[in-house]
This record gives structure tokens, sequence and C-alpha cells, in this order.
């Protein structure tokens, strides 16, 4: 059967976390992580993420820092519940997202590295895609699409195609369409990476100032350090393969620090790349 | 006039709209017309059963505009067998989709079925089946029902693994991820399949009807054949280009309703 159609195979309870499981604990744990793949061709194992340990609090806001290729995306993919790890597991609030898929419908929003947006589909109708899913009423969807639209500066655009909006409007109604099912966690895999610079570092400040108004879980994957030590509270320095390098607290550090850390971790970046290469 | 570069532009935006809204377009005008000039000239230099005059032509159309019926009877064939085809071949494309095992085992039998010529089709046809519309319905069905389980296949297979991934991660029932990604996402494929399949159908149904049938247009073509009523055989010819015009239109007029995104 078709993998899609297994993981999407049976409607479930309606899983939004709008107004239910407030007090639920949903700190993510990774534990001993592996993730191999077999190549198409010569069925070679590649091996995309190495023991992986660590843990994320709920509340927190974590950058996942590496080079391009070092297999944060397919770390993310196996967070998501997309990719079944190899070896080890992963657990948010005591349940995999891989083997409880259903679980996590309305709990976990995502942003990927382009919008995604369904381009059949009006603005609107794109942000009310989680919530027709998690079978909110009708009228409640449109409601809540529309404020979060409007929010995102977005309310003259609602009826618009995907097609007639720059990039950086599209990404807003991504970002729209994963804050509306209100969920514990907000994953962002390269998100603002494709933007021109001043777009991205205004939407990315629109989404930290969410998340944090919204008092919202979320873990940034980018390869843009400036980007990762400006909004995270806490670093999680990936090597290739996605192993840990470093997991450093940034939220507090007074700024003359900055340039020092940033430093040593592009010098720790550096030479887990040569060892790798040699 | 700073801003007249913009209006102009919205002008002939609405002036293609309106060519396209009222009919056919311009083009398409001009190639029929120059078609019809190029005939007239062939009449005059050729022989009436080679050529047959527009006149005469005219004449066999106003004969058979008043006597429709053959022609509503070979329109309700195509139409039924169209959507009997479309329904089993999107439920066939439906089930192939969802399960790669059957699409393993049951593609080859539809490429097998692809591969059969039509006259084939009309003598196993009329060898298996007393019923005449019945044998009718069974050509045009084995025939156009086979293109719509691969078009509509190959459109849910070209669905991109980005989207995909976006509603799978947003956890959605299958059907859900049917309804809501892949049926939309399929709709340009299939309003493709369907106009080459009414181009299709329209061919096949006037041969089917040459064997064994009493009445369409196929009958009609055989009966002008053997009487040898030339200019009757063209005014046949020149309904049965009009009828496959008209359908496509009405399939392009819907498919620029339901595929206004992508304009």
């Amino acid at each position: 059967m078709d993998r899609d159609m297994q993981q999407a195979s049976s409607p479930g309870p309606v899983a939004s976390s709008v107004g239910t499981d407030a007090a639920q604990d949903f700190d993510i744990h990774v534990r001993g992580l592996r993730k191999v793949f077999r190549q198409k061709g010569s069925g070679a194992a590649v091996v995309a993420v190495e023991r992986l340990d660590f843990a994320v609090r709920r509340g927190e806001v974590v950058a996942i820092v590496g080079k391009t290729g070092c297999g944060k995306s397919t770390f993310f993919n196996v967070l998501i519940g997309l990719e079944e790890p190899s070896e080890g597991r992963i657990e948010i609030g005591g349940r995999a997202p891989y083997g409880d898929f259903d679980f996590f419908r309305g709990r976990i929003g995502i942003i990927f590295q382009q919008d995604r947006l369904l381009p059949w589909r009006t603005l609107i109708e794109n942000v009310t895609l989680g919530l027709e899913i998690i079978g909110m009423d009708p009228a409640a969807q449109r409601a809540e699409a529309e404020r979060w639209l409007q929010r995102l500066g977005l309310e003259k655009f609602l009826r618009a195609f995907p097609n007639e909006l720059s990039g950086g409007m599209r990404q807003r109604a991504a970002l729209a369409r994963a804050f509306a099912v209100n969920p514990e966690i907000l994953l962002a895999d390269e998100a603002f990476g494709h933007l021109d610079e001043v777009t991205a570092k205004q939407i990315r400040a629109q989404f930290f100032d969410m998340v944090r108004i919204e008092r919202k879980t979320a873990i940034l994957v980018t390869h843009q350090l400036e980007e990762a030590i400006d909004t995270a509270d806490r670093l999680l320095v990936f090597g290739k393969p996605a192993t840990l390098l470093a997991d450093l607290r940034v939220k507090g550090l007074p700024p003359e620090e900055l340039p020092g850390l940033r430093a040593r971790i592009q010098s720790m970046i550096e030479s887990n790349e040569s060892a790798a290469d040699g | 006039m700073a801003d007249r570069g913009p209006v102009r532009e919205s002008e002939a935006v609405a002036a293609v709209d309106v060519a396209h809204a009222g009919g056919w377009p311009k083009e398409t005008i001009v190639a029929l017309v120059a078609f019809a000039v190029l005939w007239y000239i062939a009449s005059l230099l050729l022989p009436p059963f080679v050529a047959p005059s527009w006149a005469r032509i005219g004449k066999s159309l106003a004969d058979i505009a008043s006597k429709p019926e053959f022609i509503a009877i070979t329109v309700g064939r195509v139409g039924f067998a169209l959507v009997v085809s479309f329904l089993l071949g999107l439920v066939a494309a439906m089930a192939m989709y969802r399960w790669s095992v059957f699409e393993r085992y049951f593609m080859p039998l539809v490429k097998m079925l692809m591969a059969v010529p039509v006259l084939c089709w009309i003598l196993f046809a009329v060898l298996w089946f007393k019923d005449r519309e019945l044998r009718i319905a069974f050509i045009l069905i084995v025939v156009c029902a086979p293109i719509f389980v691969i078009d509509v296949l190959d459109g849910m297979h070209a669905v991109s693994r980005e989207l995909r991934d976006m509603v799978r991660a947003l956890r959605p029932s299958a059907r859900q991820f049917f309804t809501k990604l892949i049926l939309p996402a399929t709709v340009p494929s299939i309003l493709t399949s369907w106009k080459v399949n009414l181009s299709l159908a329209i061919r096949v149904v006037t041969m089917a009807e040459l064997v064994g049938a009493t009445s369409g247009i196929g009958y009609a073509l055989m009966q002008a054949n053997e009487t040898f009523a030339v200019a009757d055989v063209f005014a046949w010819t020149v309904v049965l280009v009009f009828i496959l015009m008209l359908a496509q239109a009405v399939v392009t007029w819907i498919e620029r309703r339901l595929l206004v995104w992508r304009d």
C-alpha cells in the first residue's frame, strides 16, 4: 500500500489542541536516533542521522544549525513523523510522531522550505486546510483563518490564488496555516532561506513574535548561523552526518559574547566537515 | 499617461477573454473559413463525387437538420459511454494509486487493452454480444476507459512530493488525503483526458455504428455510401466534426472555470 495512504489511513479522533491538553507534557525527547537510507541504484547504506540525543522543553525556542546537506532535513522529516527512525526514538509527550501518527493531528504545526500552498485553493482556503482536517466547524474555520491572515497583514488577499502573490506573502500564508490549528509545537525547516534578506527578516520576526506570544515550543532548522543566534533560546549544532556537536544556550548571553560564540560554532562545523571529508 | 501601459495590458487581456468567452478564438474561425474557400475552389475543379459543392452539401445538411434523431442517438451513445468509461477509469486509477500491488498486476492488462486495434474490438463485439446497443457501448468503453485510467493515474502520480509531504504532515485521513489533495491536483489531467477521449469516441462510434446498427450517424453514413449519395457523406462528416468541436468547446469552457487558478 502506498505509504501516503498508510499514514493517512484512519480518520481518528479530532485531535486539535484548541482548548485541550493544556496541561499535557509536550517535551520532545530524542534518544539514540539514527537514520540510514539505502541508495536506490547501488543499494549502499547512507547514514543521514547518527545517534542523536537531546531534549527540548515545552516553550523553548531551539534552532538546529549545520551545513547544507548535513542531514538536518532528514532529521526534520523523522521529527514530524514522515520518516521512521532506523534506530532509537523520538518522543513528543511520550508518544512517537511516526508510530502514533494520528495522535499529532492538530498538535504540530509545520513550515517547510517553500510555502507549499495548494495552487488551486485561495489563500483563505489554504489556511483552512489544517482546520478542515481536524474537523472544525466550517464557520469557525473561516473565522480562524481570517483572524490569522489579518494578523499577518493578508486580509486584502483572502480570495487570491497563490500564483497571484509574492513569495513573502505566500510564506506568510504558510505561517497562518501552521498557526491556525493552534498546535503545541511549531517546526520550521529552512522556512525563510528562500526569501530575500529584508522579507526574510520581517517574516522571521513575525514568526518568533507569534511563537513567543502564543507560548509555543518551536524548533527551527536552518543553515544560517546569524538567524539562529538572533532568534533562538538554544542552539543545537549538527555535524555531518547529523550528529550533535554542541548544545548551547544563547538566551541571555551578553551581546559582546556573541561574536566569539559565532566564531566557535563556525570553527566547530568546519573541523567536523574536514574530519568527515578526510 | 504614466499608467496607460497597465490599462492597455488589461484591455488586451479583456479582449482575449471576450474572444474566448464568445466561442472559438479568432484563429480557429480564420482556419475554418480558409478550409471552406479551398473546398469551394476544389468543387469547381473536381467532379462532384470527389468534391461536392457547398450548395449540395448544404442541401444534405438541411435534410439532416429536419430529422436530427440520428445525431441525438450518436451523441447519446458517446455521452453514455464516456461517462461510464470515466467512472470506471477513475475508480481503477484510484485503486491502482492506493494499492501499488494492484497497479503492478492491472497495468499490463490496461496496456494490453490499449494495444488491441478498434477493428478487432468491433469484430469481438459482433461475436460476443447479440444486442446492438451493448455492442456499441462495449466497443466505446473498452477503447476509452484505458485512456482515462492511464491519464488519471499519471495525474495522481505527478502530484509533487513537496505537496504530498505537506498534506501528510497535517495528518489527514485517507479520504481527506484523496479529496483535498490527490483529486483536485488531478483535475487538469482528467480534463485533458476528456478532450482526447471525445475525439476518439466520435471516430470510434461511427465505426461501431457501421456494423450492425440501425440508427446513428455511422448507419446514416453507410446508407449514403451504398446509395452513392456523396454529398450526404460529406454532410454527415461536417456534422461529426461540428459535434466534436462543440464538445471540445464545452470541455474548454469547463476547464477555464475549474482551472482559473492556473491563469
